[in-house]
């Protein structure tokens, strides 16, 4: 608690307050709604480039912190972002199915599956910036050019999927709260996915950044 | 002493990096003392005190704080040392008092009238942010912190390096101030005037090794230096531990036993002059 404190107070950049209200990109017509979470890997990519610039992780290290606590305790801070947003598209999933539904031609729907591509989204950000970033932390652009390439990969990919792959198709991007079962199940498996790469991603972290020589 | 009692013991410490070696570095700290740790720049002490401290992982060696060894007892060792370094730029554009409040939730044994304290003897205020502050004040507002935290080991990486005359005088002060409390210093520097106005021992590195571990006064004792206005006469030659060339002539660096030996009109060197003949010699 301690250390998020400190990734709150010290680290946490404006874009991190901002990007999660992009979630209302889902009122817009026809948008891919998962790039909302692209803008938010954006506000981590932010945070670790002005940690960078602020000798942050010189700075804990002179704190009775552990490497591997520096590590998690900015991955929580990214989570908690993460979730921020996924609370807010909650909301604004609410508020669209409020105002009247419609198609979506340019990926998913604005339904419970949104959710889970945003967990997707996520733990595929995860698994790729931060090993990428804790083996260098002066290559913080390199990581996150990596990231979202893959992110954006799959953005496109869940578009294409929306079209091309019948359960996709007819189950998953369609209006709640048909097919609501199978929508919570894949939404479910996509947080498993997501906790799971998350773990992963840390564990790799801290291997790589227990031997990491820090430049002062 | 036993290392248990020294509040840091360096044994054998080695980091090989592909243009420079740090090899197999030791030493010892005595309790209550000044240490000056001295070189040129890239002989090895940022190294050194970067591996000392974690930041870069050394190859082979040991690190005891107070008998506790620093990759499995960090968390309880932090607890007792501030590290103060001249590049410290931390959060530039935060208030003091954020960095402040966040710091101290680090540190059980906070305390908050030395931290007061702290920052009215150095004239800090806590709104001003670390860009709008001197190199000076930076330095002074990492010891507050430091102090606040009741560290009884200040390991600090060049603080006076950057400083105006005046604000070195003053920061010299400070360490001695810090002493006479009872804190152990270990201050890195290739200023060694600062250090002959405080240090009690010396640590001298070249190139990596540690070539001299002793009291102030017991190195400069060691050597003589003679002052030529011409050439320098063969039997000082010979006993040369280093030379340079000055206005006037040359200056030669002698053992002091050789210079007594051989009568020649020497006079004690100060440490830069030490430092600086033995460097030119080990370039030569």
């Amino acid at each position: 608690m301690k250390l998020l404190k400190k990734e709150l107070r010290l680290c946490l950049h404006p874009t991190a307050y901002l990007m999660p209200l992009l979630s209302a990109l889902i009122l817009v017509p026809n948008y891919p709604y998962t790039v909302s979470c692209f803008y938010v890997t954006l506000s981590i990519f932010f945070i670790c480039l002005s940690a960078r610039e602020n000798h942050d992780a010189a700075y804990t290290l002179s704190l009775p912190v552990a490497r591997k606590d520096a590590v998690k305790g900015r991955v929580l801070l990214s989570c908690c972002v993460e979730t921020a947003q996924m609370l807010l598209l909650a909301v604004f999933l609410f508020l669209k199915s409020k105002i009247g539904y419609e198609q979506n031609a340019a990926g998913m729907d604005a339904n419970l599956a949104l959710l889970g591509e945003a967990f997707l989204v996520y733990g595929l950000f995860h698994l790729l910036f931060f090993p990428r970033l804790y083996r260098d932390l002066n290559q913080v652009g390199k990581a996150f050019a990596v990231a979202s390439c893959a992110v954006f990969l799959y953005i496109v990919l869940s578009v294409v999927f929306t079209y091309a792959v019948p359960f996709v198709r007819d189950t998953l991007d369609t209006p709640d709260p048909e097919h609501q079962t199978e929508k919570l199940l894949f939404t479910a498996a996509c947080a498993v996915f997501y906790a799971a790469a998350t773990v992963l991603s840390v564990r790799v972290s801290i291997k790589r950044f227990e031997q990491m020589d820090l430049q002062l | 002493m036993a290392a248990n009692d020294s509040p840091l013991d360096v044994q054998g410490l080695t980091k090989n990096y592909p243009s420079f070696t740090l090899q197999s570095v030791s030493f010892s700290l005595r309790p209550g003392a000044i240490t000056g740790f001295i070189g040129r720049n890239g002989a090895g002490k940022t190294t050194t005190l970067n591996s000392i401290l974690g930041y870069v992982k050394k190859d082979a060696g040991e690190v005891r704080f107070w008998g506790l060894d620093m990759e499995r007892d960090a968390d309880r060792i932090k607890q007792r040392i501030g590290f103060v370094s001249a590049g410290m730029t931390y959060y530039t554009r935060k208030p003091l008092k954020a960095i402040t409040a966040v710091t101290r939730s680090f540190y059980p044994a906070w305390d908050g009238a030395a931290y007061q304290n702290a920052l009215k003897r150095f004239g800090l205020e806590e709104s001003k942010t670390p860009a709008a502050l001197s190199n000076g004040m930076k330095i002074k507002y990492a010891l507050a912190l430091a102090l606040s935290h009741r560290a009884e080991l200040l390991i600090l990486d060049e603080p006076t390096s950057g400083l105006d005359p005046v604000s070195r005088e003053e920061l010299v002060e400070i360490f001695l101030k810090l002493r006479d409390e009872g804190k152990t210093i270990l201050f890195s520097t290739h200023i060694t005037s600062d250090l002959e106005k405080c240090a009690d021992q010396i640590l001298f590195i070249q190139k990596g090794r540690l070539t001299a571990d002793m009291p102030i006064d017991e190195f400069t004792d060691a050597y003589r230096l003679l002052e030529c206005e011409g050439d320098v006469p063969a039997q000082a030659q010979a006993l040369s531990l280093g030379e340079r060339r000055t206005r006037k002539g040359r200056t030669v660096l002698i053992r002091r036993q050789d210079a007594q030996a051989a009568a020649l009109p020497v006079r004690r060197p100060e440490l830069e002059e030490i430092m600086v003949h033995l460097e030119k010699e080990e370039e030569r």
